[in-house]
This record gives C-alpha cells, structure tokens and sequence, in this order.
C-alpha cells in the first residue's frame, strides 16, 4: 500500500475538528454576541440593499427607539405580548414540546376575551379579569388536543399544533368576517370593546400590559426555578427516562407545562386585542407565533432573559413598522432579520462545541 | 354529474404538487435528514417561478427550472446548517422556513411581483382519453401533470434499483456503517438535500405558475406542513405518498367545487378541511400501527464522524 496522507486534500491535513469539552461561559457569551454581530451586519446590508439610506439605519434602530421616551414607551407596550408568548415558548421546550401552535393559542385567547366583551358577560368591574380568565382558559384548551395525542398517541405535535393553527385562523376570520363583524362598517372587525375592558394605562403611559408581563415573568421563573413542578421540569428536560424511573410523574409535568404555556399564549392574545387594537381583528397574531420560538430559543428558555431578549424583538417591531411607513418596506423584513438572527446564534454554537487545531508539520 | 367531471378534472392541479413536494421529501428524509423546510422551500419555488415567468416573459419551462434553481441554492443554506453546523435539524428547519417566508414576503413586495398574472401552460389532451365521459377532464391537463408520474418512476428506480439509492439509503439507515464502507456519508446527505429540494421548489412553482398563475405572499398556505404529515403517514414509500397525494387532492378539489354548486357552508369552515384531515390522517396513523421500522434509521441525526457510537 502506499502512504495515503500525501492525497489527502491540504485543509484536511493541516486543519482537524475537534469536539470541545467545555468552554468558559465568558467564551460562550463573546461567541453569541459575535454571532448576532454577524446576523445584525447581514440584516443591515438587506435593509439597505431594500432602499433604507444607510445613515437612516442607526438613526431609526437605536436613537429614534431607545432614546425618545414615546416611543420607548411604544416598544414597551410592543414588548408585553411578546413577553408573554416568548415565556410560553421557554415553559413547553422546557418540557421538550415543539409549541408552533402558539398563534392558535393567541387566536383562542383572543376570541375567549371578545365572548366576554361581546355578550357582556359579567359585571363592569369584573369585566377585564374576566375575560383574562377565559382568555387563559381557551388559550389551555387549545393546547390541550395536541399535547394529549402526543403523551398518548406520540402524535408529532409540530404537524398537529400548526394544523390547529391553520385551524384557529380560519375560525376567526369566520367570526370576523361573520357574526362578529362590527355593524358600523365594512372592515373585518369586530365591535369596539368598551372602556373598561380595556387594559388601563398605569403611570406615565406604561400599560397595565407591560406590569403584567413582568409580574407572568416573575411567575414564569418561580414555577421553573424553585417550585417543586420546575424540579420535575428540570429531570423530565434532561433524562426523561431517569426521571421516570425515579418517581417523577412525567405525563402530568410535561401536560401541566404545556397547558401553562397555551394559558399564556392566550394572554398574548388578550394583551394585543384588549391592549393595543380595542377589538378582534382579521390579523391581529401575525409574527407572534414566530417570535415567541424565537425568544424562548435565544434566550435558552430563561424566563428573565426571555423578557430582555422580547424588549429587543419589540424594538425590531417597532422599527419595523416605521420602516414600512416612511420607506414602504413590508413588514416580511421583520421576520427576515428575525431568522437571520436565529441561524446566526444556532450557528455559533457549533464554534461553541468544536474547535479547529491547526496541525503543525502536516502529521496527522 | 358536470359537476363530479369538474371535480374530476380538478384533481390533478391539487394532488400535482403534494406528491412532487412529498417525493422530494422523501428522498431528502431517506437520507437520514428531517426535512420540516418544505414549506419554505415551495415559498421559494412559488416565487421564483413567477419571478422568471414575469422577467422572461412567458417561458414557462424555463421558469420551472429556474424555480427548482432557486430551491436547490437555497437548500444549500439548510445543508450548511444542519451537516456544516450540525444544528438540531428541528430548529434548522424550522428557522428555514421562517427565513423563506420573510425572504418571498419582502421580494415578492419589493420586485412588485405580486398579483400580476402570468401564462403558464397550455393544456394538453391526452387522446382519445380524453374523449372518456365523466373522467375524460383527467386527461386534458397541463403537461406537468403527465410528466409528474414519469418523476415518480424514475426517482423509484434511482432510489430502489440503483447503486446511488442503495447508498443513499445505507447513509439514512445507519451512516457510520455506511461510513465504515466509505460511503462518503456528507456529500449523500446534501446531495439528497439538494436534490429533494429540487422537486419540492417545483412542487411550489406548479402552485404559482401553473395552478394558481399569481403570486400572493404566503401562497402555499400549510401545504408544505401537510406533506411533511403527508410523507409520514406514506411510511417513506413513494408510491403511499402519491396515493396520499391523490387523496388530498380530491378533498383539495372539492373547497372550489363546494363553492360553486351553491351548497350553503360557512366557507372558512370548508378551508379547514385540508387541515382537519391532516389531523385526522395522523391520528389515524398513530392508532393503527406503532411499528416505526420503515421510517429511516438515523432520521434527524446529525452524523458526526468523532462521535462513534
């Protein structure tokens, strides 16, 4: 035989990929924050490759968002249901369930609110918790078909939650466009809700919305981090054999996570119809559903940093939408640089995990 | 009975591109990668196909090829990500078709494609076929229509009947045996990536360019989810996908046909039923058998050659 290092190709005899044992989390984080570096450099090349003048793009990112205070407190108010549905995402891949069914979640919380709203049920001070309540509770109900098959039947509940998104949408738009349509005009709405099924303005402008999502969040965190269902979470996560041969009861865990993670989903939906629009309309969840995967997964399902990561989206929302106004880029851009985003990070981990050692003098 | 020939008839403009995006799927999947972009992948095909139907002016053959170009280049990001970066294939598919959704969404606008009509095909009769009653509108349909079960045969053998296939599958069954045997276990993957991808962005073209001769943002509309459903209830055998196909073809054909007859349903109630049935169909499966031993061995594991098991 004869010696076959002198065929192999020169980047694979002087470059070998080694699988890392660990890194130091300071590494970790410059790798993560290179990465988005990366993403946000790409999606600035887009935008201004679409027509944004490049000396706009600082300007409308980070001063006209961050520095004025009306439309910090824009990106607040954007931030509560993206607070919400990114902590619901955190809760069900905790539980190792692909959750895409969050925009039917948010769908069913909506309509659970405007039946509150529409057929007053209730008295007027009781109203909004009310409707809060049913918007949990439609939001779980939906989550509860697809998390049931998959415990019972391993049906893949990435198929069965997007059908039921698929699902919901129609129903709405059946309501919409339907019985629910408000009689005033033509618009595929429904009626206004009243004043005081809103969700009220606190201070400063600062909408009850925005307090709610921290006060979820801080819920969010104590359920995963010191209750006893987030030290099952935690075994079922990591070796769901192991926690079920020592007594951890997997099913009910993993069914009360999820079902917790449509509650909130459909609190998301409340948040945008009673918060932001007053009323059901045809479109109110589109990029939700999205997001809210999106911030559970750069945030690593940590629920504090799932409420920093979903200020962040909102800013991109916010600006989103400004571009679309003054620049009429369509709102797609949004989702866009949302995915570059994720493929960026979701890349870095593989310099995380692996090194590339250069090998001196070509012995291999 | 005009109404079940045109119900007839309709079928194959429906079944067409689930069972060209499910034997694209298959053929990617049979190599041991889980494929959850086919949403994305028709998107990019849907929207290149018109793209080049509209810059060249009505060439439709060359639009479907550029269309199944566009796919196959973008598929080559989902094979960095998941062989190159080995990133859980779940999220790379996932983050495939939110990239592809927000990239039709933001050219289709921005090229002003939107809503501007293009030729396509000419129909083609396939004589004397089509002079049959009730079913003669089966044979009077677009030539891709009668190419696609010549697709079907061709890939089949390749797949079944071929050193290439053999190997293929090799790799998807269990790629460090296939490794061992020098089967160059990456280079199958993205070329098994790359190729399903192919038919899956034509699969999207047939959508924009043939059957609905637009292009509206997000115009696949689920159906790229339903074949990923679709593939799994056909246990990875193209000849159940296509039958599969056919299936939601036919319930595909009759929203329309609903809607002309005059029949009073709630329309977005009729919209469901594609969605409905995908549930069902996967409840179904579940139920009947639990056996999974004709899915690909080594489905949606990333083969990393230091980590022998």
């Amino acid at each position: 035989m004869f010696d076959t290092t002198n065929f192999q190709p020169l980047l694979a005899r002087r470059y070998t990929l080694e699988v890392r044992q660990q890194m130091a989390w300071y590494w970790q984080a410059l790798v993560i924050a290179l990465a988005l570096v990366i993403g946000m450099l790409i999606s600035a090349a887009i935008l201004v490759s679409a027509g944004v003048p490049a000396g706009e793009l600082l300007n409308e990112f980070v001063i006209l968002t961050l520095f004025d205070s009306q439309s910090l407190r824009a990106v607040l108010f954007q931030a509560a249901p993206l607070i919400m549905v990114g902590l619901a995402g955190c809760l069900a891949f905790r539980a190792r369930f692909w959750n895409l069914g969050l925009e039917g979640q948010m769908i069913w919380g909506a309509i659970g609110a405007t039946a509150v709203s529409l057929f007053e049920i209730g008295p007027p001070s009781l109203r909004l918790p009310l409707m809060m309540v049913c918007a949990m509770v439609c939001g779980l109900l939906w989550a509860l078909a697809p998390v049931l098959l998959k415990l019972h039947l391993k049906v893949n509940e990435i198929i069965s939650t997007l059908m039921l998104n698929y699902i919901a949408i129609n129903f709405l738009l059946h309501l919409v466009y339907g019985s629910w349509k408000d009689p005033r005009d033509s618009f595929p709405y429904s009626p206004q809700y009243k004043v005081f099924e809103r969700l009220p303005e606190l201070f400063d402008g600062v909408s009850l919305a925005v307090v709610l999502a921290l006060v979820v969040a801080l819920f969010v965190l104590w359920f995963t981090g010191i209750s006893r269902a987030g030290l099952y979470l935690r075994f079922v996560d990591s070796s769901p054999g192991v926690a079920r041969a020592v007594g951890v009861p997997v099913k009910r865990v993993i069914l009360g996570t999820v079902l917790l993670s449509g509650a909130l989903a459909g609190l998301a939906g409340l948040m945008i119809t009673a918060g932001q629009e007053g009323r059901l309309t045809h479109s109110f969840y589109a990029g939700y559903g999205f997001s809210g995967i999106l911030i559970a997964f750069l945030a690593r399902n940590q629920p504090i940093a799932a409420t920093v990561v979903a200020v962040l989206v909102a800013t991109l929302f916010v600006a989103g939408r400004s571009l679309q106004v003054f620049y009429q880029i369509p709102f797609s851009m949004v989702q866009l640089i949302q995915a570059i985003l994720v493929i960026c990070v979701a890349s870095s981990e593989f310099f995380i995990r692996h090194r590339i050692r250069r090998i001196q003098g070509g012995q291999v | 009975m005009d109404m079940i020939a045109s119900w007839i008839g309709n079928i194959p403009d429906f079944a067409v591109p689930f069972a060209l995006a499910a034997l694209g799927l298959i053929v990617i999947e049979r190599s041991g990668v889980l494929a959850l972009g086919a949403e994305g992948l028709m998107l990019v095909g849907a929207l290149a196909g018109i793209g080049a139907s509209l810059m060249t002016g009505g060439a439709t053959v060359w639009a479907l090829i550029l269309a199944m170009c566009a796919a196959g280049v973008v598929s080559l990001l989902f094979a960095l990500m998941v062989l190159v970066m080995r990133i859980n294939q779940v999220i790379a598919g996932l983050a495939l078709v939110f990239f592809c959704q927000g990239l039709t969404g933001l050219l289709g606008t921005l090229l002003d494609w939107t809503n501007k009509p293009v030729a396509g095909l000419h129909a083609v009769s396939l004589w004397p076929f089509s002079e049959l009653p009730v079913v003669g509108k089966l044979f009077v349909q677009n030539p891709l229509v009668f190419v696609t079960p010549l697709i079907f045969v061709v890939v089949v053998l390749v797949l079944n009947r071929s050193v290439l296939g053999l190997r293929l599958r090799a790799v998807g069954e269990n790629p460090q045996a296939a490794d061992a045997a020098g089967i160059p276990v990456l280079g199958y993957r993205c070329a098994a990536i790359v190729a399903g991808s192919m038919l899956i962005g034509l699969a999207g073209a047939y959508i924009s360019v043939l059957s609905t001769k637009m292009w509206i943002a997000d115009m696949v509309g689920g159906r790229g989810w339903i074949t990923v459903a679709l593939v799994i209830f056909a246990r990875w055998s193209p000849w159940k996908a296509l039958a599969g196909a056919v299936l939601f073809g036919c319930i595909e054909a009759l929203i329309p046909q609903m809607a002309a007859s005059g029949i009073r349903l709630p329309q977005y109630f009729v919209f469901m039923t594609p969605y409905a049935v995908t549930l069902g169909v996967m409840i179904w499966v579940a139920l009947a058998s639990r056996d999974s031993s004709s899915q690909p061995g080594a489905l949606g594991e990333p083969f990393i050659r230091e980590e022998r098991r």
